[in-house]
This record gives structure tokens, C-alpha cells and sequence, in this order.
């Protein structure tokens, strides 16, 4: 087939130019079409790695470059004459300078406990909710399914004010009546004041993710050992849980992610951005654009210290994250 | 359960005792939907307590004036709800307005008249949730098409491509900060020269800042995009394709007439999430530029909330109510879909 092509292209050569040829050759000839599909794959994928990976790349030309340097703002090549970022310099102290200004690991150690917290709250919570949603039938389950979906989209700014007002310590009152429940604690500026929110926030997310997977556990199996003379939570506990372990990891991986990247909270309950007060990564580098609003390499390198450990994250678990997030994006 | 294997459980744990074994068995006796429930007490607790409390307190405040203030919040029913819409009480917030003219006196359309800063920041959460969604899909679209694939280094580009998306948002942000600050930046200048941002002041400058936020937010969530497209992608049979290759269908025709249509449900869906999340934006404007140059709503309960409890109340509420409607629309079609 392709010969015969060829040669007709071949005999309508003499009125057509150069590039009307290669258009029609490629368009008769299959090989070369999946060639320039093949070609035209790989410009897309480029395309995309240059645009996700460029502005980490940014961000290291800017830690490596001393600060007097990146205020004078020429970043032309020197050879080719055009301007591509490159590091003007290289000074790596920048990384330890990060550590001595503030001490940016207590930020870090703080995200660190936060997220770790809520994750173990929200996965004690979730499982048995996950449960419950996935393998139970019972009156009133679509209804509340429904209410803890709308949970998960309502803007975290909806429930600022009051949760605002009682982590400061001020009465919590019940809506339109008037009376008085019980006076707080004051939490802010505490690990509570952010826990609660996470927890609240990110607990739907899991419970669906958990839902789809215990869903997917053979009923068979649970059958087994309740025949066998094994309790309800004793099927639950040694049957059930084990075989969800991947969804279990799943939920962990997306709620610490989600808590450690979470932004509204952070900034507003820490009141100021000091370790002392739990101010988690979000306060740490704010400090650097607030109080040292021209350091721009400490600002990059910081970024760059608190990037890491998701990335080391996001590498270990792709393949749970792109599962958790199709399973609780799409199979409700 | 028989009533034998019931006689025999009973057997069997009488022989122990203590508290949790009664608690055990009371547990093993309790119907179905009372198990049901008793399991989701926590879950109600929680979000009963950070969740449904606060959203009914938030719709109680925001009918009060005078909240902070040193006499007793005085009841006003809707006025928070009128003044935002009218405009009454923008001298109090000297935010942006100017991303609309104004024609107060001018127009008929519904939200022209409104004026001043929650103007503003309900077509700055508009403009800004449709531009940015709307690229998200289409380059999310693409991203799935090439992770459908299978070929050499699919893992490396997955995580190129999910990356962005697991980026904490201040350092996001940040990043943002860096790359168009016009003292650090080195795209700031070209940008300029061609006349799309302010060439000087550049994060302070409302549009300018828009644009770089509606950027910043189209690299990180594109990602998300792309997998819940990739989920509809490897959903469609892939014995659609051999057939269609067998009567002589073209790529394009194949994507054209099995792929599009086939996929279009998980598009929609994937859309309407990314529109609700998309109309909360709040933290990325704060961190590279300002809430007071480019007011979004949550911006606007932010700024407020610590002096006018019961106007930033009623923005409050509004813009749960918003988000609530899109959110129905989601949960409807998921319901039709069958839990």
C-alpha cells in the first residue's frame, strides 16, 4: 500500500511545493503518519515536563544565587546572548542561612505532627464510617452519605467565624436560641485550633476513598469468618481492615498531603508566625516574605527544605495517589 | 445468623467475663442500622461540631450589626445581606473596584449594580474560577491523552505531572511570587513589553495580579484535572477501538465518535469539582499578592471577619450558598448514578 502511494505523490510532484508534498505524503502514508504521531507525542509530553518542572527549577537558580546578585536582575546567558535563567554564582550557604534566620525546622516538625495527628484521627473515624457506608444497608445511609459530601464542598471561610470565636475561648452558643452550651478553652495558638478544622475538612475525602475500597471486599470472605464463630468487630477488625490496607494507605498518604499543604487554617489560627505558637510550615515561610522581604533566596531556599518531603511522598506513593484521587474524585 | 451459631456465640462468651466482653456482646446484639449508627457517632460529632454548627451560626451572625462591638449586637435581619448587594457600607472597605466600571446609574444587568468591593470580588471569583477552570480542562484533556498512553518513562512524566498538584499552596505561592516579582522575576519584563502585565508594581496591580494567580492556580490543579479524565479515559472498552480500527476509522474519528462522547460524563463531573474548589480561592492570592488588590470572596470574609463580624457573616453565607448550589448539581447527578 505504501508503494502505490508513493508513487503517486511521485507523479504530482511537478505542480506541488515542498511542504504540500510532505502533507500529502503523510497523509497517505501510514508509517509516516504514525511517525509524526509518535513525534508530535513526544513535543506534548516535553511540553508538559518543561512547563510542571520549570518553576522548581526556578526556585534552585534563585536559593543558588547570592541575593546581591538576584537584585540586579540580568539573567542573560553570557554565550548565546539571550536571557535564560541560569544561577549567577553558586552558594549553597543560602540552606544553612535558612535554618539560622528562623528556626525554619520547628515549622517544619510542627506540619510534621499536625499532619500526622489528623491523619491518625481522620483514619480512626473514616475506616469505621468507610465501613459502615460500604458493606451495611441500612435506613437513612444515601441521605447521609449526601450530607457528609456536602461537608467536603462548602469554602473553609463558611466556617471561619464561629470556630474562630470559639477557639478564643468564647462561648458556644446554640444557633437562633440563644443558649448557652458550655465556654471553651482557648485553643488558638494550640495544635487543637488547627486539628478540629483538618480533621473536619479532609474526613470526607477519606471516608469515600475508604467506602470504595471496603465496597470491593468479597462479602464471601466476611461470611467465612462470621460462620466461623468471629464477632461483628472481629471480622471487622481481623478480616475486614487488613484486606483494605491499601486503601488505608491511600486515605493516609492524601489526608497528610492535604494537611501538610493546607493553607486557610494555618495562616489564621497560628496568630503569630512564631514555632512556639505551633505555626506550621505556612507561618515559617511567610516569615521569610514578611520580615526579610528581600531575601529572595531564603525565600527560595525554604521552599525548596519544605518541598522536599512531599516530594520524596509523592514519589514513593504515585500509584496510591492517582488511585485515592480517581476513587474519591469519581466513585462516589 | 441461625439461632444455633447465636446459642453457640453466647456459649462461648459466657464463659469469659469482664466489662468488655459484656460490652462485646451487647455490641454483636444491636440490629443492623443500630450498628450502622452507633459506628458514624464520631463522624456526626465531628462534623456536627466543626461543620454544621459552624454554618448555621455563620447564617445567625451574619443578621446581626454590632457584633464586636462594646454595646449588644443589635438584630437587623437581612440589612448585611442588602448592604452587601448595594454597596452601602463600602466606604468602610477601601478595596479594589477596579475591575469594573462603574455604572451604577448605567446598567440593567442584575449584579452591575452592586458596587465597590464585594462587587469586585464576586466577578474576581467569576472571572477567575471560569478562566482557570476552563484551561485546566483542556490542558488536563491533553495530559490524560498522553498518560493513556503506554510508552518508555510514563512514570517519570506521571509524577512530573502530579508534582505540581502535592505542591503545599504556600510555597506555591511562592514560587509565584519569585517568578514575577519585578525584582527577581525575569518574566515580568517580556510580559510587559507585550502589554499583559504592569510592568512596574506588577503584584499590586489588580489585573496583572489576576493573571498571575489564575496562572499559578492552571499549573497546580491541572494535574487533579487530568487524573479524574484519566479515570473516565481508561473506563471506555478498549475493544471499541479494535473495531473501529477494523472498519477503517481514522485516529481522529476514533477520538472524534468513541472517545469524547464516551468520556464527556467524567468531564463534567471533574469540571464541576474543580468549579467549586476554584470558588474558594483564597490563599493563593494572599500569598502572592493581596486580598485588598484582588478581592475573591473567602478574601473578602478574611479581611473582614476580624471588624465586621456580621457583614463578613452574610459574605460568608453567601458564598457557601454559591457553592452549595453547584454542589447539589454534582450530588444530583451523582444520585441519579445510582451510590
Amino acid at each position: 500500500m505504501a508503494t502505490t502511494t508513493e508513487q503517486r505523490s511521485d507523479s504530482e510532484d511537478a505542480e506541488d511545493g515542498v511542504i504540500a508534498k510532505w502533507t500529502k505524503g503523510v497523509i497517505g502514508d501510514d508509517e509516516k503518519r504514525a511517525r509524526l504521531y509518535r513525534a508530535l507525542f513526544y513535543v506534548a509530553c516535553g511540553f508538559f515536563l518543561v512547563t510542571t518542572l520549570f518553576p522548581f527549577y526556578w526556585l534552585l537558580v534563585l536559593a543558588l544565587t547570592p541575593n546581591s546578585q538576584i537584585l540586579t536582575g540580568d539573567w542573560s546567558l553570557p554565550v548565546i546572548g539571550i536571557e535564560f535563567p541560569h544561577p549567577q554564582g553558586f552558594n549553597p550557604q543560602a540552606f544553612v542561612e535558612v535554618f539560622q534566620q528562623i528556626p525554619f525546622h520547628l515549622y517544619v516538625f510542627n506540619s510534621f505532627v499536625l499532619a500526622t495527628v489528623t491523619t491518625i484521627i481522620v483514619l480512626l473515624v473514616a475506616s469505621l464510617a468507610g465501613y459502615v457506608f460500604g458493606r451495611l444497608d441500612f435506613p437513612g445511609k444515601g441521605p447521609l452519605m449526601l450530607g457528609v459530601l456536602m461537608v467536603s464542598y462548602f469554602p473553609p471561610a463558611a466556617f471561619l467565624i464561629p470556630l474562630f470565636d470559639a477557639f478564643l475561648g468564647n462561648a458556644v452558643v446554640i444557633p437562633f436560641l440563644g443558649i448557652e452550651l458550655f465556654e471553651p478553652p482557648r485553643l488558638v495558638n494550640t495544635p487543637g485550633s488547627m486539628i478540629m478544622p483538618f480533621s473536619a475538612l479532609f474526613l470526607p475525602l477519606a471516608i469515600f476513598i475508604l467506602t470504595t475500597f471496603y465496597a470491593q471486599i468479597p462479602d464471601g470472605l466476611e461470611d467465612a469468618a462470621r460462620v466461623e464463630g468471629t464477632t461483628r468487630l472481629g471480622a471487622l477488625f481481623r478480616v475486614i481492615m487488613p484486606l483494605s490496607a491499601p486503601g488505608v494507605a491511600t486515605a493516609a498518604v492524601l489526608t497528610f498531603i492535604a494537611v501538610y499543604n493546607e493553607y486557610f487554617f494555618s495562616s489564621i489560627m497560628a496568630l503569630e508566625n512564631v514555632p512556639e505558637n505551633w505555626s506550621p510550615l505556612v507561618g515559617g515561610i511567610l516569615s521569610y516574605q514578611d520580615q526579610y522581604t528581600t531575601d529572595f533566596n531564603l525565600m527560595a531556599a525554604a521552599s525548596i527544605v519544605g518541598v522536599i518531603p512531599i516530594l520524596i511522598l509523592v514519589i514513593v506513593a504515585q500509584e496510591r495517589i492517582v488511585s485515592g484521587l480517581t476513587a474519591g474524585g469519581l466513585k462516589e | 445468623m441461625s439461632t444455633e451459631q447465636e446459642a453457640d456465640t453466647a456459649n462461648r462468651e459466657s464463659r469469659r467475663s469482664g466489662p468488655l466482653v459484656a460490652v462485646t456482646r451487647w455490641l454483636e446484639n444491636l440490629g443492623e442500622t443500630a450498628f450502622a449508627y452507633l459506628l458514624l457517632t464520631p463522624v456526626f460529632v465531628i462534623l456536627g461540631a466543626i461543620a454544621l454548627y459552624p454554618l448555621l451560626r455563620t447564617f445567625e451572625l451574619s443578621m446581626y450589626i454590632n457584633v464586636l462591638g462594646t454595646g449588644d449586637p443589635e438584630f437587623v435581619g437581612l440589612q448585611n445581606y442588602v448592604d452587601m448587594f448595594t454597596g452601602a457600607r463600602d466606604p468602610d472597605f477601601p478595596g479594589s473596584t477596579m475591575f469594573l466600571p462603574d455604572v451604577s446609574t448605567s446598567s440593567s444587568f442584575p449584579f452591575v449594580h452592586v458596587s465597590g468591593w464585594f462587587r469586585s470580588a464576586l466577578v474576581v471569583t467569576l472571572v477567575f474560577t471560569i478562566v482557570s477552570v476552563f484551561f485546566e480542562t483542556v490542558i488536563g484533556f491533553g495530559q490524560a491523552l498522553i498518560l493513556d498512553q503506554e510508552f518508555r518513562g510514563r512514570r517519570l512524566v506521571r509524577v512530573a505531572i502530579i508534582i505540581p498538584w502535592a505542591i503545599p499552596l504556600v510555597i506555591q505561592g511562592m514560587i509565584f511570587y519569585l517568578m514575577f516579582h519585578p525584582s527577581t522575576g525575569f518574566l515580568t519584563e517580556y510580559l510587559a513589553n507585550v502589554g499583559i502585565l504592569a510592568p512596574t508594581n506588577t503584584l499590586n496591580d489588580p489585573l496583572s495580579a489576576l493573571i498571575i494567580v489564575t496562572i499559578a492556580d492552571i499549573w497546580k490543579t491541572t494535574a487533579f484535572m487530568a487524573l479524574l479524565i484519566l479515570a473516565g479515559l481508561q473506563s471506555v472498552d478498549r475493544s471499541l477501538y479494535d473495531v473501529a480500527r477494523v472498519a477503517g476509522a481514522s485516529r481522529w474519528q476514533q477520538f472524534k465518535l468513541i472517545t469524547l462522547p464516551l468520556v464527556l460524563p467524567a468531564v463534567a463531573i471533574a469540571v464541576l469539582f474543580r468549579t467549586i474548589d476554584a470558588m474558594r480561592i483564597y490563599g493563593l492570592i494572599d500569598i502572592t499578592s493581596s486580598c485588598t488588590v484582588v478581592p475573591s470572596l473567602s478574601c473578602m470574609v478574611v479581611e473582614t471577619f476580624n471588624t465586621h463580624r456580621g457583614l463578613a457573616s452574610a459574605i460568608a453565607f453567601v458564598t457557601a450558598g454559591i457553592i452549595g448550589i453547584l454542589a447539589m448539581i454534582v450530588i444530583y447527578r451523582q444520585y441519579k448514578e445510582g451510590f
